[in-house]
């Protein structure tokens, strides 16, 4: 590896080091109350006509004062709850109203509208934090979720994210994906592979070629990402570890071989290959091997996006004048075009339910964040202001991350899948953003 | 799974050594003109400072936006260049290929791939081995111009032939 001598062997996911410790919070892990009755509090996203829920976020309260604050605490579950789209965050009253056992006055805090409320506390014990997060349904007053997870002081955004991830699966038997990262490349001029926290925090390098890299892609195991690379002066496809220590080529073949994508299972991966500089769709093993070609043609062919269950594959082609979406059977077949309405579309990325495929179009001469059905129906844009593209799922199909250049320079932001809310997350210029699967 | 690459990935890492070599020397941007020693080496013995002087002679191509055909200008350019490296049938030819910013970033990796092959397929067509050429896109990530309008716009569509020994 001396013959890498810049490569920084950056501790990417601490998580990975501390399996053994993640494995402990999961026993530690006390579900306080598990109570399944009905007339349960459940938010319904089937239904077309949903409202945001209204939930109260306080303050979380220590018996102990330190460095550790509760509203940055609650702050963490607010930006959660708020940036999925499903609910409208209230402030809880602070105080917060008790009752003579010391519990909230939900009876009081019904006059707020507020249909639920998540309050907590925490404790402080040197290095180690331990909180105690509670989601009470406001109505029928009672809890229904209450969770203890201990860890390490430095690490408490992920567990509150671990709590908001249980709280989405309470109320919708979908977990979240706060707990998920975000991998990007940094606007400089070598560009190097980045990623982060979804809401921007923890921003850790993957990558220090000194050249040009693009595209991240993850791996389902999420234990690494493919990317475009010119480390050999030619755009190859390689692969980083998410520990940033080993780089490894995919493919190097004369010409493109760029825009790799993971298939769902993670055996194969398609990207585009030249064939007599024509960009081409093709499916390779993970070792670099063909298997099989899958457009053909003189439209330059680029950005393959499988559907989840694997079986189609959206790209892009500009085999009829302008690069528009396509849509072809995974084993091969004839492609079939579903973008008409607007002269110019790119990035296609499928939801991870398979209803929606997102993508980069060209509206009134600036680039928007779009989504589309898979058979081309129900266009609908979901970006307006500056430009914004590169579009990418959370692994719950609840958010979307893209670039925009909406405040001067590009960012990755993320906005729930309706746009409704939308917001910067890096703290450093960046493009091309690829959310993780689900990290374990 | 990734075993296997690590021998593929040993080679590249001695071929970057290698070519990290034979690649630093300086680009020198194009001037339109040839130099008044062209051609007096003879193939395959030419120096490092005639490299420069073929390099700074052969003309870039341009492209209108979201196009790789080739216009009659670009044509010219292109039928120019070819006399130039039938002249040194020694030297390897890049054909790098570029666009603007206003596309989207992958979609612009594969118009540019697709512009430096237009500019690799007439250069052939004029009698330059294709043995001798390469094409590498950059899409839009290597600007000549970094401004933000028609005339930086115009500039950076373009393919550009970096010649090297």
């Amino acid at each position: 590896m001396s013959a890498y001598p810049h490569y920084s062997h950056v501790v990417e996911w601490k998580w990975f080091i501390k399996a053994g410790g993640f494995l402990l919070w999961a026993i530690l892990a006390i579900c306080l109350i598990c109570d399944s009755s009905s007339a349960k509090l459940l938010i319904d996203v089937d239904n077309p006509n949903l409202g945001k829920m209204p939930i109260m976020v306080g303050h979380f309260t220590s018996n102990q004062p330190g460095s550790l604050s509760g509203s940055d605490l609650a702050s963490i579950i607010r930006t959660d709850l708020t940036l999925c789209g499903l609910f409208d965050v209230i402030e809880a009253p602070q105080p917060l109203p008790l009752t003579k056992n010391g519990d909230p006055d939900l009876n009081s805090l019904s006059s707020s509208g507020a249909q639920a409320l998540v309050v907590g506390s925490f404790h402080v014990n040197g290095s180690e934090l331990s909180v105690e997060c509670r989601l009470y349904d406001i109505s029928l007053q009672r809890l229904d979720l209450g969770k203890r997870f201990t860890g390490s002081l430095s690490d408490h955004r992920y567990i509150m994210h671990m709590f908001d991830d249980r709280i989405l699966e309470k109320l919708t038997n979908l977990p979240g994906s706060f707990t998920t990262r975000i991998a990007f490349v940094d606007d400089a001029k070598t560009r190097e592979i980045f990623s982060m926290d979804y809401d921007g925090y923890n921003v850790r390098q993957l990558t220090a070629t000194g050249t040009i890299n693009l595209f991240p892609d993850w791996a389902p195991d999420g234990k690494g990402l493919i990317f475009t690379s010119y480390i050999n002066r030619n755009p190859d496809l390689w692969y980083v570890s998410v520990d940033g220590q080993r780089v490894i080529p995919v493919s190097n073949r004369k010409g493109l071989n760029a825009a790799g994508r993971f298939s769902p299972d993670g055996a194969s991966i398609a990207l585009a290959l030249s064939v007599k500089a024509i960009p081409k769709i093709f499916i390779i093993s993970t070792d670099g091997n063909i298997i099989k070609q899958l457009t053909n043609g003189l439209g330059n062919d680029i950005s393959p996006a499988w559907s989840p269950d694997g079986t189609y594959l959206a790209y892009v082609s500009d085999q009829a004048g302008s690069p528009q979406i396509y849509t072809v059977p995974a084993t091969g077949g004839a492609p079939r075009r579903i973008t008409l309405s607007t002269s110019y579309n790119t990035d296609p990325r499928w939801s991870p339910r398979g209803d929606l495929i997102a993508f980069t179009a060209k509206v009134d001469g600036r680039f928007q964040v779009c989504v589309i059905k898979p058979d081309g129906s129900e266009f609908k844009i979901l970006t307006s202001k500056g430009s914004n593209q590169n579009p990418s799922w959370s692994p719950d199909g609840r958010m979307i991350t893209f670039c925009s250049n909406r405040d001067g320079t590009k960012r990755i932001f993320v906005m729930d899948a309706k746009g409704t809310v939308q917001a910067p997350v890096s703290p450093i210029p960046g493009r091309s953003p690829a959310w993780s699967p689900r990290l374990k | 799974m990734y075993n296997r690459h690590l021998i593929i990935y040993f080679t590249a890492l001695i071929f970057i050594i290698i070519l990290a070599g034979g690649c630093a020397r300086k680009i020198v941007k194009p001037d339109g003109m040839i130099s008044p020693g062209l051609g007096m080496g003879g193939p395959g013995s030419i120096a490092e400072g005639e490299l420069q002087g073929v390099q700074s002679s052969l003309k870039t191509v341009y492209f209108d936006f979201d196009n790789y055909s080739l216009s009659p200008e670009a044509q010219t350019s292109i039928d120019y260049n070819a006399e130039v490296l039938k002249r040194y049938p020694n030297l390897i030819v890049v054909v790098e290929g570029h666009c603007d910013e206003r596309g989207t970033a992958e979609y612009n990796l594969a118009l540019g791939e697709r512009r430096a092959g237009s500019v690799a397929e007439r250069l052939a067509a004029l009698g330059i081995p294709s043995s001798r050429m390469n094409t590498v896109s950059f899409g839009s990530e290597l600007p000549v111009d970094p401004n933000h309008n028609e005339e930086a716009w115009a500039k950076n569509r373009r393919s550009y032939l970096r010649v090297s020994k």
